[in-house]
């Protein structure tokens, strides 16, 4: 049995799954306290259930991102090496961001040498001030890694934890890779303690089953292993649900997903499968990191947004939530009370939900049903739009190569797929507004913890060969090593699926699931004057998101 | 958190599966590292900085500026057609509003093609800026375009295109045609009958730095930019003046090249050549992209800047002020003398054309219908080493009725003639015809 669980802002959704059934889901309201939240989440839903039978669990939760929402950092402090370009002050983040003298170059040369004096003075600084935790980057760290470890070998004794920035991802980017460790670095100690308490609940109930957490690019990662980099766990909500679509119902062709949940509509886009990947990464609060994730747009429009009707009979449905709906005792009339009032859904008060909408359109001469059924519509509507816009933004990315722009392949849903609450109730509403074929999949209330269970482990490698330096490079893997002139892309592959292979195992992933795909692939001739002084090799290879062998072969049986 | 002053859009395509031949400098590696360092220091992320993508240009686009010999299809390949639609990608953004000023950073590069197209000349074979102010024209109702080219090279294709054409002020700043490509670019090519002072060359000598390059801005572009009262001004922002690049023998840096373009300001600024790809473009253009923005580029330099740069000599910028004086003398106080010209007299040149990449020799025969009531009609009648025999017939935008009669006698005419094609521009009717 695999068991799933997602903590939401308001709800905790748990699910437990044999092959391909859903033997138990559960839902519970979202405490303060995250674990005990988990603990009852697990009691309410592994009652009667022997703790040996549970060979897998996954986790999707707020710990990560709350946080940082919350400001709950940890006080970090930042050594950045920089040389020309943007002032780096620009970026300064945390209480104690110190710039050292230092510089590389895009290809990973050495322009400036580091300077010991300044990387000590900025120590000493920070051991004043009481600053235990650091994060140390530099720019174009992922094609040279020297400067950022010597720092880090200088500074690493007089820290308790220290997070460097080229491990972070491979990608190019030094303000996201600067936030991105300060991330890290500031949610680790918290993060820690987290993922201990967690580890000794399950310890103590005799679940011993591997246990994994769900990341925002709709993979998963080993619960121990994810402490190294714990910002990669943050706003993994989302990618349950797209998961949890993707599980449910397969998502052949280009299908829209939307998860309209009590506050916000999640949407992203799943092309035969797989899920579009944002290519630079998400935003975490206020900060854009270069943490991998799924491509998704949050709508605050929801089943219990506040509803309003100006005097010209234009009506708006969210962003604003102002509690429960007012069939539960709440004082904003909501989409939720609309569905109560056309006996759409048995929920609460039906009589005080009909008031609220006779209310809200009395002054335009509309009865309780009538207004019911221009909130759905107007509902559907703002999600429409919401969902075109998205659309258009994601056929908007630019691109670099002739091929590209003449293979034009401009993404068009043709489906949509609906989960959340009030699924089955908007979709006739969202059919219309959408002009798409929409459908709604079993489970469709608890999709996102479905999703968490059954995603398998995912992992990228980014490896850079430069013949002219005589380097080839993996920053995720920490990976450096020497090569000749004759290195050449076969050489390039063969070290990159070994690499990643080896990654993923180490984060959790079985030998069965091990199925890499190259995302990108380039190869330049580097020529001075006229002649040629070398190769420039590009390569980006992963294990994107996907669902377990187990679920797989069970939906296939 | 850092943003920019002005709202900037970027238009990036380097092409990275398209060269003109591997080893050549107009090859898939020349943006590459522009494009990392680009990425590295998070430009696409700062808020008012906007990247669009590309599109590529039809030929009715190109049809506008060119007459390409066959055809369009012969002399352009897809990655001119979408280096070409990038620029107007980026006029798209600016004259619908949603930007301030935009940036063209596209790849191939177009200043040297003319408006008879047989083939590459300079590495360009349809001059991508002329593509753009003629789409700006045709959809926007622009009249009145500035062109400063600041590539180390003469932009002798687009003046070429704007020779006679009074609305298009054409200023080209470059090394001295005598020590470098395309060897033209003289003082004294300053426009045709009919748009006399509307081309302006300042051949600057070798080794003119920082200096040099702010002090002719200032004294020389920025005036006639303020007395010619442009509706837009567009920069073809070649950065081969770069100490840095293997071709040619300036002496500019990636600090110089943004400060011009914060004081020059362009609504659209269009990449031209600068082949120092790893050690100058990556900085020059991240400090075109911040001016344009408006961010403080103070700390943008070469990594090499205090090792490698040396300031222009004395006697570099006593030659300077020299040349500055004696244009200001004829372009700004009136000292240019003007061809005297007979109303609707039509007056003739003839002209060898050297096309360098494809090998190719081209005779023109041009003949223009003096007016100062419209642009003129021209026609040009050309031969080429690839056995091409054509005529082309301009007829411009607010055509005199005069001025049409003649394009239209000389098209008729040619019909008649031994051309294996002839071809009628008719930017007036917004038409292209080919026989």
């Amino acid at each position: 049995m695999i068991l799933g669980l997602d903590v939401g802002g308001t709800q905790t959704d748990t699910v437990l799954i044999e092959g391909d059934q859903i033997l138990a889901a559960t839902k519970i309201p979202t405490g303060e306290d995250l674990l005990l939240t988990l603990r009852k989440a697990l009691e309410s839903t592994l009652t009667g259930i022997e703790p040996g039978q549970i060979e897998r669990m996954a986790f999707s939760t707020t710990l990560a991102t709350n946080a940082i929402v919350e400001d709950r950092l940890e006080r970090t402090g930042m050594i950045v090496s920089a040389g020309p370009g943007i002032d780096p002050t620009c970026f300064s983040v945390g209480p104690s961001f110190h710039v050292v003298e230092g510089c590389l170059d895009h290809q990973g040369f050495e322009a400036i040498p580091l300077n010991k004096t300044s990387v000590m003075d900025a120590v000493e600084q920070l051991r004043d001030e009481g600053i235990n935790t650091i994060g140390v980057t530099g720019k174009f760290s992922v094609r040279n890694a020297a400067h950022e470890r010597q720092i880090v070998n200088w500074a690493k004794d007089h820290f308790s934890h220290v997070a460097m920035g080229h491990t972070v991802s491979g990608g190019l980017n030094f303000p996201r890779r600067i936030f991105t460790t300060y991330l890290n670095a500031s949610l680790h100690g918290l993060y820690k303690s987290f993922s201990d308490a967690l580890t000794h609940i399950l310890d103590e109930k005799e679940l011993h089953a591997p246990r994994y957490l769900l990341k925002p690019d709709g993979g998963t990662i080993d619960l121990m292993r994810s402490t190294a980099l714990p910002a990669r766990t943050a706003q993994s909500g989302p990618a349950a649900s797209v998961m949890g679509a993707l599980a449910l119902d397969g998502c052949k062709g280009a299908t829209l997903v939307l998860d309209v949940g009590g506050t916000t509509t999640d949407m992203a886009v799943v092309l035969d499968g797989i899920p579009l990947l944002n290519p630079h990464g998400v935003k975490l609060g206020r900060y854009k990191t270069l943490i991998r994730s799924i491509i998704t747009h949050s709508l605050g429009t929801g089943g219990d947004s506040v509803v309003r009707v100006n005097d010209a009979g234009n009506m708006t449905v969210g962003p604003l939530r102002n509690g429960p709906p007012v069939a539960l005792g709440g004082n904003m009339a909501t989409p939720t009370d609309a569905l109560v009032t056309l006996g759409l859904l048995a929920l609460g008060d039906k009589g005080a939900a009909g008031a609220a909408m006779e209310r809200l359109g009395a002054a335009l001469g509309w009865n309780a049903e009538d207004t019911a059924e221009r909130v759905l519509k107007q509902m559907a509507e703002s999600i429409a739009q919401s969902a075109r816009a998205f659309v258009y933004d994601i056929n908007a990315q630019p691109v670099y190569t002739i091929h590209q722009v003449l293979n034009e392949e401009r993404i068009e849903p043709t489906s949509v797929l609906i989960m959340g609450g009030p699924a089955p109730h908007i979709a006739p509403y969202l059919e219309k507004a959408l002009g798409l074929p929409c459908r709604v999949p079993p489970h469709y209330d608890v999709a996102n913890a479905v999703g968490a269970a059954v995603a398998r482990v995912t992992a990228q490698v980014t490896l850079q060969a430069d013949t002219e330096r005589g380097t080839v490079i993996i920053p995720e893997a920490g990976e450096e090593h020497k090569i000749d002139r004759r290195f050449d892309m076969d050489q390039a592959m063969a070290l990159a699926r070994e690499s990643l292979c080896r990654r993923a195992m180490m984060i959790g992933a079985g030998d069965n699931s091990l199925e890499t795909s190259v995302t990108e692939k380039q190869v330049f001739n580097m020529i001075r004057g006229y002649r040629a002084v070398g190769r420039n090799i590009r390569l980006k290879m992963s294990i994107t998101p996907g669902l377990i062998p187990q679920w797989k072969r069970s939906k296939d049986a | 958190m850092i943003s920019a002053q002005r709202k900037t859009g970027l238009v990036f395509f380097p092409a990275f599966d398209w060269a003109i031949s591997p080893d050549h400098p107009e090859r898939e590696e020349r943006l590459l590292y522009t494009q990392d360092q680009v990425m590295e220091e998070g430009l696409l992320d700062i808020p008012g900085i906007v990247e669009y993508r590309v599109r590529p240009a039809g030929y009715e686009d190109i049809q506008r500026a060119h007459f390409c010999v066959p055809d369009e299809a012969a002399v352009t390949t897809e990655s001119h057609l979408i280096s070409a639609g990038g620029c107007l990608v980026a006029a798209d953004a600016v004259l619908k509003g949603e930007v301030e000023s935009a940036f063209a950073l596209v790849r191939p590069p177009g200043h040297h093609a003319m408006r008879v197209v047989h083939g590459n000349r300079g590495f360009c074979n349809i001059n991508i800026e002329a593509v753009m102010v003629e789409y700006i024209r045709t959809h926007y109702g622009i009249r009145k375009v500035a062109i400063v080219d600041t590539d180390c090279h003469h932009g002798d294709g687009t003046q070429d295109i704007y020779w006679h054409d009074p609305n298009t002020l054409f200023i080209s700043i470059h090394q001295d045609g005598r020590t470098l490509y395309p060897g033209t670019g003289f003082p004294n090519e300053s426009g045709g009958p009919n748009a006399q002072g509307k081309t302006v060359n300042i051949p600057l000598p070798p080794q003119t730095g920082e200096k040099g390059f702010l002090y002719t801005l200032d004294e020389l572009v920025m005036p006639l930019l303020e007395e010619f009262k442009p509706d837009i001004v567009i920069n073809s922002a070649g950065q081969d003046n770069h100490f840095n690049d293997p071709i040619t023998n300036m002496n500019f840096s990636a600090r110089g090249y943004a400060i011009l373009n914060k004081r020059l300001k362009p609504d659209i600024a269009v990449l031209e050549g600068g082949y120092a790809i790893e050690n100058a473009l990556p900085y020059v253009n991240v400090g075109i992209i911040m001016a344009m923005a408006g961010m403080d580029t103070s700390f943008v330099k070469e990594p090499n800047y205090e090792k490698d740069y040396r300031p222009q000599s004395r006697d570099v910028t006593r030659s300077i002020e020299q040349l500055v004086e004696a244009l200001k003398d004829l372009f700004l106080r009136g000292g240019l003398k003007k061809t005297p010209y007979d109303e609707g007299r039509i007056q003739e040149r003839k002209r060898d054309i050297f096309y360098d990449t494809d090998g190719i020799q081209e005779r023109q025969n041009e003949k223009i219908r003096c007016c100062s009531h419209c642009a003129g009609a021209f026609s040009i009648s050309s031969t080429a080493s690839t056995g091409q025999h054509i005529m082309g017939v301009h007829i411009p935008m607010e055509a005199c009725p005069a001025c049409r009669k003649t394009g239209m006698e000389w098209f008729q005419a040619g019909k008649k003639g031994n051309f294996r094609y002839v071809y009628l521009q008719d930017r007036d009717q917004g038409s292209y015809d080919v026989v």
